[in-house]
């Protein structure tokens, strides 16, 4: 088979990919940004002014930047979570309901007046939240790896249990909810179980440090370490992995939970950082931005945390725009959603052509 | 009277399944031929909005019928084209789909807000009234809507259509061995769009029937609950056939009617565990299945034309 | 006006892929009731230039005339339209319809319900004078793999299929079921149909095809009628230089040291049917043990059940003495060739250097203090590119980007380099074309010669014939005969393969 190569940019190994994987994401955002941009023209807005207004939402002033750090710490840990079930092949669509168990078992703890030094208090309030997640987790992980059972659905209709079950916690049972609250909440949490807040006159907690070190331990641990090596084998190739001797359904369900406790964390810090109580809806749709955060990034740790300060931003700047231009503040779960879905439309069939043509080059190619 | 609570919980198992039913038909089509279409969710919950705005303002059901089965064609071609010309993940599609339509109707409501106080017209009962006095009977199966009726009569056709008609064969090829019906001389992208495509319609009808089959209202805020999810669920419990899925959806529907009524009854047992009822059963239902049921070969996979 | 002579002629055919020249001016013709045999290597285009013929690719350049009148097949409806018709390698059969429903789809009608009456009938009337019989009600996967070609024959022939493309036909095929296809061929050919048959079965190209056209890396070499030609012209005009699998010459065994030991295994396939019978097995150190056989007669099973992938429902196996419980994954242990390389052997979107070491990837010295030590990696993948003559740019790449033989050099590298004590290698030639199948062979004699015990699958009777010590050959789970490597005749194994056991002798 006679082969023309042709050098292109996106031959180069490594440095091709980059380039490439970059470019398509940014793209998929341009457009979707563009689209959504008509959607608020349509309904009355300038784009242009509500763009603007959304900038200036989110970094307006160290207030403004600041918020977006609070609201950016669940969606790093949520995202990597979801991110590291992506590598491993498996989808961890189980975020939501993890953040609430999260919550539910830091809460346990951080209403309990122990009179336990601050950092013990805050430190037990963390464990028992990503216990309960873990436990949660084990349930989806131990069915799929050893029932078959499809993780995303099953994920899903236990993220409805859990938002029942937190649900009737701070409603219902006496020793956990506030009594003759007006609205359904946790009794408030003692000082001691409550994160330092780090700014004065902001709700800036160490949140989101605690997420990019997340992030930043998981890229390293994905690239460097044996754990890492047997992931990524797991979702490359499943049967190769058994075949190396990987125990699969060990490895599943260990990602699978390690997910759940990111997510727990993700719920605990939210929670004992920020709202103070539990209440009944506090993350509703963060388990889906953190998929979507995990798309964004393409399973890549760094890449969550800037797909991660991206979705804060436009959560943040659109209250901003909202407030400023009239548009609703559900544009911005409308531009989340367009701009996943350009980066995807885009982005999959590139590759994949590119992909495609290097497999017809070589494949043909002459042995000697 | 504890009689009276059961005819009334069989009465709305009956209508909480009409949805579902319609739901999961389109969806077996979508999954049979390769496209799981997770957006049913949200073309749900559009076309629960789309069904109350339409009839809203155009005073007449018929016309809200119709304009939900274009939305939801133009939401199904919107799935069928990412998913089959781009070949994007299906469950991040499907998920964003989600997503924007969670989004889209909470806007768009926000601006109707008109529509809010104001109860549209609904699915008409066309038994007469002698009928639906008849004891028993009539409590629990002639005082429904013509829609539900419809969502019962459906599966049946759908199973007809699948594995009696050259259509049927079609899709049921698509979904094991695509390239056997590129060989054949069949264009398999165009009926992978037109399972998606018919999926996005009965999801946007099963919307539509949930909104304007009875209560005649729209929440704002995902109404539908999960309902896309548990029809996903029920299509794969129900071994992708249509009688058997059906089945499965009247027991959610059931255990969905079941929690509604007991809430009321006020019971020992917290009504968020009973709410909790439809999707631990899912899960139980899941877990129980139904590995030895025929799973569409390249169910959720991406069909490259050029692969051989 | 005189009947047309030729059925098929294809002109100058181009086929370029983005950075591929797939078929270069290629030209074949194919008269009526005759037998066209399609000659190449993998990768030499045949299967590129019959998706041309078939409406899968358009040609850059090029004609196609159907009986001597120019046509532009753009889609295989088309191309069915023009009755041609084609049996692909792999079948495009829905296998959990059944043969009637595969045979109705896609027939255009104007009704909107299935009608099966007419085309049963018509299907057992070709049934019979083709005398290849199916049942039209049986769902397609619980079909042997014969039945299932016939399937596809029957499928061309009911859309009046004037000239047949066979891919590969025999790959499948018991010897009994070839000659049953070779009767169906004359049948067709006697009515005036045309047949083009693909093979690299160089054996059967001669004894069934009227001509031969040759292909070679995209090429036309040339067109022979099949009087003129024999195996070994046609096997130097397929590779361009002399070949032939001869037996290769060894040592005689010094001493019988058993290292594989396998007692009374039992062990079922994936459908739960049982795939292994009371299977019995030694092989000594080394000494190459030949497993014979049709494809789907246990051999997946008994590979997977030695490596520990697969546990039998009873019996024992056993390697040096210790029993296998679990994957072995330890390549010091033992060594596999996996039979599907891209399903199990690598992780395609792996480096090369990853691929290397996904057995060792958690030992000294790649991982060191529970962290990957990559230096090390990079410097064992530099060394196996050397040592293995893999083919690639730098060990950084992805291993999908590599051909076929690389890529198995990659597993052979991760698998043998370790030296372990037992090798099993399943279908290691497969898809490979010559130089690269010499190659794998070369290996395994040296396997032999350094004493590792070696099992060796494989459908290829002929390189069977020329490595083993001792062949057995394996029948619905059962070891139906063994032969030694020396005295065996292909005869005799094909019988056995068949499922007669070796008369007793005394």
């Amino acid at each position: 088979m006679k082969t023309e190569k042709k050098p292109n940019i996106t031959t180069i190994p490594f440095l091709g990919d980059i380039i490439l994987s970059g470019s398509r994401t940014l793209t998929g955002i341009a457009l979707g940004l563009l689209t959504s941009g008509i959607l608020i023209a349509l309904s009355n807005a300038n784009p242009l002014v509500a763009y603007g207004a959304m900038i200036k939402g989110a970094f307006g002033d160290i207030y403004a930047f600041c918020n977006v750090l609070v609201r950016v710490s669940p969606l790093l840990l949520g995202g990597m979570g979801v991110a590291i079930g992506n590598k491993a092949g498996i989808w961890n669509t189980g975020i939501e309901g993890y953040m609430y168990l999260g919550a539910i078992g830091s809460g346990l703890v951080a209403i309990q007046d122990w009179g336990l030094p601050s950092a013990l208090h805050i430190l037990l309030a963390v464990i028992v939240g990503m216990a309960f997640a873990a436990v949660w987790g084990l349930i989806p992980g131990y069915l799929r790896a050893h029932r078959g059972v499809n993780e995303v659905t099953c994920t899903i209709m236990l993220n409805y249990v859990a938002i029942y079950l937190t649900n009737w916690l701070v409603s219902d049972a006496g020793f956990f909810a506030e009594s003759g609250a007006f609205f359904p909440m946790s009794k408030i949490f003692q000082d001691s179980a409550q994160l330092p807040i780090l700014l004065r006159g902001t709700s800036l907690h160490p949140g989101v440090f605690v997420g990019i070190i997340v992030c930043l331990i998981f890229f390293f641990l994905l690239k460097y370490t044996p754990f890492g090596f047997r992931t990524r084998m797991l979702g490359g190739n499943p049967n190769a992995a058994r075949y190396s001797g990987v125990d699969i359904k060990k490895q599943i369900v260990l990602v699978m939970v390690l997910g759940a406790m990111l997510g727990g964390l993700g719920g605990a810090i939210e929670v004992i950082g920020l709202r103070h109580r539990v209440y009944s809806d506090f993350v509703t749709g963060v388990g889906y931005e953190c998929i979507a955060v995990a798309l964004l990034a393409g399973g890549n740790p760094v890449g969550v945390i800037f797909a991660g300060f991206f979705f804060a931003i436009l959560k943040v700047g659109g209250a901003t725009m909202s407030i400023e231009t009239g548009v609703s503040s559900s544009m911005t779960s409308i531009i989340m959603a367009l701009c996943v879905l350009f980066v995807i439309g885009v982005g999959l069939t590139d590759n994949h052509r590119v992909k495609k043509k290097s497999n017809k080059a070589d494949v043909k190619q002459k042995e000697e | 009277m504890s009689y009276d609570i059961i005819f009334s919980w069989l009465q709305a198992t009956l209508r909480w399944s009409a949805p579902l039913l319609l739901v999961a038909v389109g969806e077996i089509f979508s999954e049979r031929s390769g496209i799981i279409n997770m957006g049913i969710e949200g073309i749900m919950l559009c076309g629960a909005l789309c069904g109350i705005a339409a009839s809203f303002y155009s005073q007449n059901i018929l016309v809200a019928v119709l304009a939900t089965i274009a939305l939801g064609a133009i939401m199904g071609l919107a799935v069928a084209y990412l998913t089959v010309s781009r070949r994007t993940n299906q469950v991040v599609t499907g998920l964003m789909v989600n997503m924007l339509a969670t989004g889209a109707t909470n806007l768009l409501f926000a601006m109707m807000s008109e529509t809010r106080s104001t109860r549209v017209g609904t699915f008409p009962i066309i038994f007469p009234q002698a009928m639906q006095k008849i004891p028993v009977l009539g409590e629990i199966f002639f005082c429904q809507p013509i829609s539900t009726w419809i969502a019962f009569i459906l599966p049946f056709i759908a199973a007809v259509v699948l594995y009696k008609t050259k259509w049927g064969l079609n899709v049921r090829a698509v979904g094991d061995h695509p390239q056997a019906v590129a060989t054949a001389g069949l264009s398999v992208i165009k009926i992978k769009y037109q399972a998606v495509i018919c999926s996005g319609i009965f999801a946007a009808l099963g919307g539509c029937v949930l909104t304007l089959g009875e209560v005649g209202y729209f929440a704002s805020g995902g109404m539908t609950g999960g309902r896309g999810f548990i029809v996903m669920a029920a299509v794969v419990v129900g071994g992708w056939d249509p009688l058997r899925t059906a089945i499965a959806c009247i027991i959610f529907g059931a255990a969905d009617a079941a929690q509604l009524r007991l809430q009321g009854m006020g019971s020992v047992i917290p009504y968020q565990f009973l709410q909790m009822l439809p999707y631990l059963i899912t899960v139980v239902a899941l877990t129980g299945m139904v590995k030895s049921s025929h799973v569409p070969k390249t169910w959720g996979a991406a069909y490259d034309p050029d692969s051989h | 006006m005189e009947e047309p002579k030729f059925a098929l002629q294809m002109t100058d055919i181009t086929k370029r892929f983005p950075g591929v020249l797939a078929n270069d001016r290629i030209s074949l013709d194919c008269k009526k009731g005759e037998v066209l045999g399609l000659l190449g290597e993998n990768g030499a285009g045949k299967t590129t230039l019959m998706n041309v013929l078939y409406g899968m690719h358009q040609p850059d350049s090029g004609k196609i005339l159907i009986n001597e009148k120019e046509v532009e097949i753009t889609s295989p409806s088309k191309a069915i339209e023009l009755g041609i018709g084609m049996v692909h390698q792999h079948f495009k059969l829905v296998e959990t319809l059944t043969v009637l429903e595969n045979i109705v789809l896609g027939i255009p009608s104007n009704k909107v319900f299935l009608d099966l009456e007419p085309i049963r009938r018509r299907l057992l009337e070709l049934c019979q004078e083709y005398e290849l019989y199916v049942d039209p009600d049986a769902e397609v996967w619980k079909l042997p793999v014969g039945q299932q070609q016939w399937v596809e024959i029957l499928k061309a022939l009911y859309r009046n299929a004037q000239v047949l493309v066979l891919d590969e036909p025999t790959a499948v095929l018991t010897p009994s079921e070839s000659d049953q296809l070779c009767r169906a061929i004359r049948r067709l050919t006697s009515e005036g149909r045309s047949i083009i048959f693909i093979s690299h079965k160089l054996r059967e190209v001669v004894e069934i095809t009227d001509r031969v056209t040759i292909i070679r890396d995209g090429k036309l070499v040339g067109t022979i009628p099949t009087s003129e030609a024999t195996q070994a012209k046609l096997a130097h005009m397929m590779v361009g230089r002399p070949v032939s699998i001869d037996r290769r010459s060894r040592p005689a065994l010094q001493q019988k040291k058993p290292v594989l030991v396998m007692k009374d295994v039992n062990a079922l396939d994936e459908r739960g049917i049982q795939a292994l019978k009371n299977f019995n097995l030694t092989v000594h150190a080394g000494e190459i043990v030949g497993v014979a056989g049709v494809d789907g007669n246990g051999q997946k099973e008994l590979a997977e059940c030695i490596s520990g992938l697969k546990k039998p429902v009873s019996g024992t196996i056993s390697v040096n003495d210790t029993l296998i419980t679990d994957v072995v994954a330890d390549p010091k242990f033992i060594g596999f060739i996996p039979e599907d390389r891209q399903k199990t052997g690598l992780v395609m979107d792996f480096s090369v250097a990853e691929n290397l070491i996904i057995k060792e990837y958690d030992k000294e010295p790649y991982a060191e203090k529970r962290l990957l030590n990559l230096q090390n990696i990079k410097e064992h993948a530099q060394d196996m590119i050397k040592k293995y003559g893999i083919k690639t740019p730098t060990d950084t790449v992805k291993v999908s980007t590599l051909s076929g033989g690389n890529q198995q050099k990659v597993i052979i590298a991760r698998e043998l380099d370790s030296e372990p004590i037992l090798d099993i290698a399943c279908h290691p030639t497969r898809g490979l074309d010559m130089g690269a199948v010499a190659g794998v062979h070369d290996v395994l004699m040296k396997e032999r010669e350094r004493g590792a015990a070696v099992l060796f699958v494989s459908a290829e009777l002929q390189e069977i014939l020329a490595l083993s010590d001792r062949i057995i050959v394996l029948f619905r789970g059962e070891i139906m005969g063994e032969v030694d490597g020396d005295t065996a005749d292909a005869f005799t194994i094909g019988q056995l393969m068949l499922g007669q056991a070796l008369e007793e002798k005394t």
